[in-house]
């Protein structure tokens, strides 16, 4: 009887997607259930190759980048001084733009699977090298002082005793990287590819072609959801108890205001040297790589400098009226489905799968969908932004509410406080830190939902600005568009660090120990 | 690489099947010499749009002459201008204005010859509340690219339209928001959205921006000045299998379908959009001009009005961004 009414959910929700779909089938916006399985059977070997292609330069990206971060992270423990800049660049990479990357990777690759591979590397290591750091420092202090009594050194440490105990924090990174490696995959594809899901994603659209859409969006969900959760299932063969869920570093220690200067000014330098250094190694014209000085002189020398600005201002205040609601509406979500799921753990059943296949869906497929059934105004930019930011924020305060110490809910309990006290007075308190881990690492992953859209559907902000002025040969512009993308990331990014610490001094003072 | 050699193994039993390819296999010795190797950098991803090229490719048109082309596919992601400056490309697919507007920022391009003689921009509308003349504009809500409103001020200026009487809704990539009702019409290519449309059933009407005054070479050919004076021999025979290529297209637009289909198996296409879009195209790509003087071609008066239009988009150019020499040595 459970088992049956267990079904009725999904098929009750088949059934009237059919019916809106015949029903509304002039907007051209919902195909039917039965007409995507049609056009899945009717096409199987086109998807079939498609997928073969894609998933191949997503798995070979998944692979580079996680060996890159693991590399970064050997390499943060191994020199600790070197921790700080390694962040810092790996966090500045990871927010660049994807709109503007594409086609410079496009230029150093040239023709073939190049881009496709370094965007899907790119899309993971982030999220794989800073649970990383946090594991392989998640070491008992007298393993250490064992390896040192042996008279061996830091290496031995890193290999037999880190890196062990560092292995279920490896995991729960991979288990987010997969879905974003595939996204990387597609988008690279954008930048001139033969085949795969994201070249017949962009056929669908132009040719109208409903069924197709939303045969390759069911595809690519499915893809990505099975890859996570075949990862997940990989871990728990191996792992003995659950991955933890580390979204973003923990909140940084309290400096003083001159090291935090020192920081920052050292590592901005460090990335225009880079920067600099790598166009010209790489040997590449200055009629499309532009060097910080060529932007000085776009901003604030050339005669047209004021429109140049006054462009990115526009662009930007566009950007943000959406990217705010979004970003606060998917925190709140994700923060408000985990709580009603601890009071009410039977909507799990449900929301889970829902939740997992959400995230994983790549957003070039969803971010046409959304616009065609939410229009192309505010409420289905914010939408899809939400659902960016709602998944990591959902897993992440699930697992910080289940962390509430079994002490304080037992003497609550024992003075028969409801689950709604428990909640308040116990849980959420200790959800905080994991609520704004995700609250940060979102911040980039926003900026990507915001730009996307904007770049396929709605032509608005900075991400129609990238693509504009990419088609206008506008280099500058898009190097001034990319230079302010990236530091609207990593300012967010260290906004909200420096709100969590305001908070978790109150809350949660041992996590800034 | 992969698929260039198996193009290049396709080509060669293509010759040897055709007629014309027949007299060339084996008796030119060229065919047995290393060839050279060459990117073709394509505006956009693979369909009936570059058709010509495929033929080129199929039937040895460039293998004759030497050449071992790669064509490279766009795709919305992927700017043209810049592989053909860092020679990645020997050769790319612009448009007059884009050309226009790279040049200003410094890119040496020279504009060698002219696909697309008439524009392919148009306005599509659907045929219960049709756009039949610019001044029908006024009052309508217009979906199209942001970056395309200099486009639209233009056809304004030429035909006396009030553009502020006409609301921008920014769109892209897909002709969804029209048929849905959120605008009443759309600025695109009628040789793609509108064509979409038809065959999905949607009945509707394109204006095309060509007829009222909106006069801007498209699918033009650039190379850069460097190659142009040092590597000129690979370009006129990359010219000279362009040309050949789209002769034959143009003899049988279905037989160019159905290559393009079977070059390109994993692409998506459908083979109704894209024989639709093959036919469209014809129009705009021959025109008694090129009848007389040849393919690609193109006269002081076109390159007038040209400069005149792109003087309304906001890019001054002079006549010199185009130079004919290639294509006088391949029709001549």
């Amino acid at each position: 009887m459970t088992h049956a009414r267990q079904w009725i959910g999904p098929i009750l929700a088949l059934v009237l997607w059919e019916g809106f779909a015949h029903l509304f089938a002039s907007a051209f916006v919902l195909a039917a259930p039965s007409a995507i399985l049609l056009y899945l059977y009717e096409n199987a070997g086109l998807l079939t190759r498609a997928l073969g292609v894609t998933l191949a330069n997503a798995a070979a990206g998944f692979l580079i980048g996680n060996a890159a971060a693991i590399l970064l992270a050997g390499l943060a423990i191994a020199l600790p001084r070197s921790e700080n800049i390694v962040r810092a660049l790996a966090l500045v990479v990871f927010c660049l733009p994807l709109v503007a990357t594409g086609p410079v990777l496009r230029i150093l690759f040239g023709p073939g699977a190049g881009p496709q591979i370094t965007l899907a590397a790119l899309a993971v290591y982030y999220t794989t090298l800073i649970p990383l750091l946090v594991g392989l420092r998640a070491v008992p202090s007298d393993w250490l002082d064992l390896v040192r009594s042996y008279g061996r050194g830091r290496m031995t440490a890193l290999l037999r005793v880190r890196a062990m105990a560092s292995f279920p924090y490896l995991v729960a990174g991979l288990q987010i990287a997969a879905p974003a490696a595939f996204l990387g995959a597609m988008v690279g594809e954008f930048t001139g590819a033969e085949r795969g899901m994201g070249v017949l994603t962009i056929r669908a659209m132009r040719d109208l072609n409903i069924e197709m859409t939303w045969a390759l969006a069911t595809v690519a969900t499915a893809v990505a959801v099975l890859a996570y959760l075949a990862i997940g299932y990989a871990a728990r063969r191996v792992l003995t108890e659950e991955p933890p869920v580390i979204l973003a570093a923990p909140a940084a220690k309290r400096r003083n205001l001159f090291s935090s200067i020192a920081m920052v000014t050292f590592s901005t330098a460090a990335i225009l040297a880079l920067w600099w250094v790598g166009l010209d190694a790489l040997n590449l014209s200055s009629f499309f790589a532009k060097r910080p000085d060529d932007l000085v002189d776009a901003l604030f020398l050339a005669p047209d400098a004021t429109q140049t600005r006054a462009a990115l201002a526009a662009a930007l205040s566009e950007t943000l009226i959406f990217l705010f609601p979004g970003y606060l509406a998917g925190l709140l979500a994700g923060a408000t489905l985990a709580m009603a799921i601890i009071l009410a753990p039977s909507l799990a059943n449900t929301a889970m799968p829902l939740a997992i296949a959400l995230r994983s869906v790549p957003i070039i497929t969803t971010a046409p969908l959304v616009v065609l059934l939410l229009g192309r105004g505010a409420v289905g930019t914010v939408t899809l932004i939400a659902i960016m930011v709602f998944f990591p924020t959902f897993i992440a305060c699930l697992h910080g509410l289940r962390q509430a110490p079994g002490r304080a809910t037992d003497v609550m309990r024992s003075y028969a406080a409801s689950d709604m006290a428990i909640l308040r007075h116990v849980r959420v308190p200790a959800m905080l830190p994991a609520f704004f881990a995700a609250a940060r690492i979102n911040v980039p992953a926003s900026i990507l939902a915001v730009t996307v859209v904007e770049w396929l559907a709605t032509g608005n902000g900075l991400g129609a600005l990238m693509a504009l002025s990419a088609s206008l040969s506008d280099y500058d512009m898009l190097w001034s568009a990319v230079v302010l993308t990236t530091l609207l990331a990593v300012l967010g990014y260290g906004l909200v660090g420096a709100l969590e610490r305001r908070v978790l001094q109150t809350y949660a003072p041992e996590q800034l120990a | 690489m992969k698929s260039s050699s198996g193009l290049s193994r396709r080509s060669l039993l293509a010759t040897g099947a055709g007629a014309f390819g027949a007299a060339s296999l084996g008796l030119s010795p060229r065919l047995l010499h290393a060839q050279t190797a060459v990117n073709f950098q394509l505006s956009w991803l693979h369909s009936t749009q570059f058709a010509g090229s495929y033929i080129a490719q199929d039937r040895g048109f460039w293998a004759e002459r030497g050449l071992s082309v790669a064509l490279q596919p766009g795709g919305p992601n992927a700017p043209v201008e810049p592989p053909v400056v860092s020679g990645t490309a020997l050769m790319g697919i612009s448009a007059a204005d884009y050309t226009a507007a790279a040049v200003s920022e410094g890119a040496p391009f020279k504009i060698i010859g002219v696909a697309m003689q008439n524009n392919p921009f148009a306005i599509a509308s659907l045929s219960a509340n049709p756009v039949n003349q610019p001044s029908d504009m006024e009052g309508m809500r217009i979906g199209m690219a942001l970056a395309n409103t200099p486009v639209l001020q233009a056809l304004c200026t030429i035909n006396d339209v009030d553009f502020d009487a006409i609301e921008i809704v920014p769109t892209q990539y897909s002709p969804q928001p029209l048929v849905a009702g959120e605008v009443d019409c759309l600025l695109c290519w009628a040789t793609d959205l509108p064509v979409a449309m038809t065959v999905q059933g949607v009945e509707n009407e394109t204006m095309l921006m060509a007829d009222h005054g909106y006069a801007v070479h498209s699918q033009t050919y650039i190379v850069t000045e460097d190659s142009l004076a040092n590597r000129r021999a690979d370009i006129v025979a990359l010219m000279a299998g362009e040309v050949a290529g789209w002769a034959a297209y143009r003899e049988d637009t279905a037989a160019a379908t159905d290559l393009t289909l079977a070059m390109f198996p994993d692409a998506g296409l459908d083979r109704e959009t894209q024989l639709l879009q093959a036919e469209r195209q014809v129009p705009l790509m021959f025109s008694d001009l090129t009848d007389a003087n040849g393919f690609g071609w193109w006269t002081d008066e076109t390159v007038a009005a040209n400069i005149e239009t792109l003087g309304l988009l906001g890019r001054e150019v002079t006549a010199d961004l185009w130079d004919r020499s290639i294509l006088e040595e391949v029709h001549g």
